[in-house]
């Protein structure tokens, strides 16, 4: 097994571990910072797959934004810091199912479908600046506007969301 | 490396955000199980793309769109379980559904 | 014909108007008057039917039914049978709403009361007129109505309304035997019209068989109806009606229609040995057990019931023997005298307060009138000549005399006819025993009951005066030739009508001996004398104790279990339909339970199972 292979394989199984703690730790807070090295891993597998600028954009992003929110949300909606009691509803054991399902289904679509297949990771990297950069400006260049607007629409909308005494049904008609 | 072990590594966090969107009680939690869901499927793109050496660089790409996406949505639900914490005064998502204890948060209702 | 019809629509419609009438005063009026304006369309019909031979009959519009069956038509049909037997009803009928009136003076029924008895008086005419079988039988089904209604006037009373479910019940078991019979007599002759059946039997068209058991169901039918053994013990429990019914239904006329039927299909059993043998053998025992039991009776009613039971055995009997003449006068005569006496029992319950002999007792002082008339009619009961009485039940002894002999021509073989001679004889004394003994208890010796007593209103006292009219007269009727078309008047024989008034005069006198006064001035009971078997008469041998045991009892076994399989096996579905639905719909709420994650968990379990059903397919 090349390096590549084993350190994919030491951060497939970090990745692993720390999602299912996000997904069953009591405290809260653990949850959204065990998330944290979730995404870290992930990011590490896509450099591990020559795919450096989404690597980077996902630490960025990811790691940088989106947990940032989460955890601004989880202050402002008061959750406890200390571990709480219930954090899995009535439906747990249908979900273990559904989870467990699903996966099964997947694993053996794939398993099915690309048995022997092999990336091949010792050559140029896939995923470098300059070939994504072509890539979206030349050929993804209308998706690329398309989501700038869909993030104004997001900002907009979160920010008319979260303001406070805007009911529409005080004031006039 | 072998095809199959980002994609298997892809269909277990899959199946683990499953789990955690539909047993986390807490509504910020299950919109955690949501980003693994989405991380998930990210890395399956990227597997693929790599492993065809695609010419326009479609899953990539695509994974970048889908973290873009995917940061707008975070927003946009956080900002409606700030929402809901404001009417029910929980985010409890057992518990929520029927009267609100403040009406579309933030105005005291009238009884 | 439109006469006839009068006689049943007249009631009817008296009845229906009567359903208008909001005051008392107002049901009075329609009551008695439609009660007379029937007696004088009665009378312009009946009496010039009355010894004429030939019968006058026709039917009212088309006849209905299919091609398979006989037709059912309204015929009527007028003999001087039924116009006697008309002339009794409509009498009988009148008197009685003339007494209801007063009788019933207190009383908050007395509305529907007075139209029930107008219906019941439309449905005796038509079971009298009528000449098709199904119009008897609308008839006759009627009055066991009526009678059932009548009997439980007082229905706050157990007693009341137990004696009209028995009532009811016993005569209705026995009209099976009426419906069968119409129904293979319509198949046998083809057609419903007692015309045609009884020219059928004269002719000889129908077959042994078929006759025997037209015969002996319709006599089933009968011995419900005139509560003859085994069927006879509904009679003396339908006594907590009022008085005028007991005297309008239970003397004169509905049980009277049982020995009308028998009368009218009377060559059906002359053509039968085996009926009219059943026929004498249960008005024999009837006889004898009524009689015996009305000497153990403490109450003044049920005495008179089973001297009703044991004097339409006496008409069978003269059936049997092939005496319709016979028959048919005794039975007016005892609708004469019997109803005299129920009315004279309902104004001497009136008077005080009750029926039974302990509170009676010296009346014949208080109550002159009632005192003179009851007096006529206990002494027709037994035959005392000259009373009417007298006449018919040596008419019947004569007649069963007659048809001991080898060569008779009646249908009744001579072991039969002695048999029914020496009954004959033996109830006749014991008819004279109870008679005194009841008169002596109710009139003689000193008050026993608490209250004073009082004579009857005018209206209940005439009545009374009108009906001992025929109580004395009724004889010279029935002695009259020809008087029921065609067939001669028997011959009083003189050797009956000297022994048989030896007889009464012995009884009589030793009832009064044994039944003398004691110091008090009371009169002491007769019926003490008969020691240990009074108790066994009282309770009429236990056989009633014997119907509740093996039909009663488990009739009611069965309703409860068929109850109980109702419940639990039929309603368990529809209450399981309930449970299943609202199973449903418990598990449908998951559809709209507001719960986000469990739409999730259905989409993604629904994606799996898609997934999964694909891969299996493909």
């Amino acid at each position: 097994m090349s390096t590549v292979e084993v350190l994919f394989w030491l951060l497939s199984c970090l990745a692993f571990a720390s999602a299912i703690l996000v997904v069953t730790t009591n405290h809260l807070v653990h949850a959204a910072l065990w998330l944290v090295v979730t995404l870290g891993a992930l990011a590490g597998c896509y450099l591990l797959l020559t795919a450096e600028f989404v690597a980077w954009v996902q630490v960025l992003i990811y790691v940088g934004a989106v947990v940032v929110l989460l955890l601004f949300a989880l202050m402002l909606t008061r959750a406890p810091t200390a571990p709480e009691a219930a954090t899995s509803t009535r439906n747990q054991p249908v979900a273990v199912g559904a989870a467990v399902a699903t996966t099964a289904v997947l694993a053996v679509v794939l398993v099915d479908g690309f048995r022997g297949a092999r990336i091949d990771v010792d050559g140029d990297p896939a995923g470098a600046a300059d070939l994504i950069g072509d890539a979206i400006f030349r050929h993804w260049v209308l998706a690329f506007e398309v989501v700038s607007v869909v993030l104004l629409a997001a900002l907009v909308g979160a920010i008319v969301l979260s303001r406070r005494g805007t009911d529409p049904s005080e004031g006039g008609g | 490396m072998p095809l199959l072990w980002p994609l298997l590594l892809s269909a277990a966090l899959f199946g683990i955000g499953v789990y955690g969107v539909l047993a986390r009680r807490n509504a910020v939690l299950a919109l955690m199980g949501v980003e693994l869901m989405l991380n998930a499927a990210n890395l399956n793109l990227v597997a693929f793309d790599v492993w065809l050496r695609d010419v326009l660089v479609s899953g990539q790409v695509f994974t970048l769109f889908t973290i873009a996406l995917a940061a707008a949505e975070i927003g946009l639900g956080l900002a409606i379980v700030l929402r809901l914490f404001r009417a029910y005064g929980h985010v409890d998502v057992d518990r929520v559904g029927g009267e609100p204890a403040t009406v579309l948060g933030g105005v005291e209702a009238e009884r | 014909m439109i006469g006839l019809t009068l006689t049943i629509a007249l009631p009817l419609l008296a009845s229906l108007v009567g359903l208008a009438a909001v005051e008392r005063i107002q049901a009075a009026w329609v009551a008695v008057g439609g009660a007379a304006l029937t007696w004088v369309v009665t009378a312009v019909v009946a009496l010039p039917r009355l010894g004429e031979a030939d019968p006058v009959s026709g039917s009212w519009g088309h006849a209905w039914g299919n091609l398979d069956a006989p037709a059912l038509t309204f015929a009527l049909r007028g003999d001087a049978m039924s116009a006697a037997l008309l002339l009794l009803a409509a009498t009988v009928a009148l008197l009685v709403q003339i007494y209801s009136v007063a009788y019933l003076a207190d009383d908050p029924r007395y509305r529907a009361y007075a139209m029930i008895v107008s219906l019941f008086s439309a449905s005796m005419h038509a079971v009298v007129v009528a000449d098709d079988l199904f119009v008897l039988l609308i008839g006759w089904e009627l009055m066991g109505v009526c009678s059932y209604l009548l009997i439980g006037h007082y229905w706050e009373r157990s007693d009341a309304r137990d004696g009209a479910a028995k009532a009811f019940l016993m005569t209705r078991f026995a009209d099976v035997g009426l419906l069968v019979a119409i129904i293979v007599l319509g198949q046998a002759v083809d057609s419903y019209r007692i015309s045609d059946v009884l020219d059928a039997v004269a002719a000889g068209e129908i077959g042994d068989a078929t006759t025997t058991t037209v015969a002996l169901l319709m006599l089933l039918a009968a011995v419900g109806k005139s509560a003859q053994f085994p069927l006879h013990s509904w009679l003396p429990d339908a006594m907590p009606g009022p008085s005028p019914i007991s005297a309008l239904i239970h003397s004169a006329t509905m049980v009277a229609a049982g020995v009308y039927l028998v009368a009218r299909m009377h060559p059906l059993f002359v053509a039968s040995e085996t009926a009219t043998v059943a026929l004498g053998l249960v008005a024999v025992v009837t006889m004898l057990i009524a009689a015996a039991f009305a000497l153990a009776q403490d109450d003044l009613k049920r005495v008179l019931a089973w001297s009703t039971v044991s004097q339409l055995a006496y008409m069978f009997a003269a059936l049997s023997v092939g005496s319709v003449v016979a028959a048919i006068g005794h039975l007016l005569a005892h609708g004469a005298f019997k109803a005299l006496l129920f009315l004279a029992a309902g104004s001497v319950a009136h008077a005080v307060g009750s029926t039974a002999f302990a509170d009676m007792g010296g009346l014949r002082r208080a109550m002159p009138w009632t005192f003179a008339t009851a007096t006529l009619g206990f002494a027709a009961l037994p035959g005392l000549l000259p009373l009417s009485g007298f006449f018919t039940k040596d008419a019947i002894v004569g007649a069963a005399y007659d048809a001991t002999h080898a060569d008779a021509p009646g249908p009744a073989p001579s072991w039969l006819a002695w048999l029914i001679l020496g009954a004959a004889l033996v109830t006749a004394a014991l008819t004279a025993a109870y008679a005194t003994r009841a008169w002596r208890l109710v009139f003689g010796g000193q008050r026993r009951g608490t209250e004073t007593a009082h004579e009857a209103p005018a209206l209940m006292r005439w009545p009374l005066v009108v009906l001992s009219v025929p109580t004395v007269l009724m004889g010279l009727a029935v002695v009259w030739p020809g008087w029921l078309g065609g067939a001669e008047a028997e011959p009083v024989h003189s050797w009956v009508a000297v022994s048989s008034t030896l007889i009464l005069v012995a009884i009589v006198g030793l009832t009064w001996l044994l039944g003398r006064t004691d110091e008090h001035g009371v009169t002491i009971d007769p019926a003490t004398r008969l020691g240990p078997v009074r108790p066994l008469l009282a309770r009429e041998f236990g056989v009633d104790a014997a119907y509740d045991r093996l039909v009663v009892r488990p009739t009611m076994g069965a309703s409860v279990l068929t109850l109980a399989a109702d419940r639990d096996v039929v309603d368990a579905y529809v209450r399981g339909a309930t449970t299943g639905a609202l199973g449903a719909s418990r598990l449908l709420r998951w559809a709209q339970n507001r719960n986000v994650q469990t739409y999730v968990t259905v989409a993604v379990v629904g994606f799996a199972l898609a997934a999964v059903l694909a891969g299996v397919s493909a």
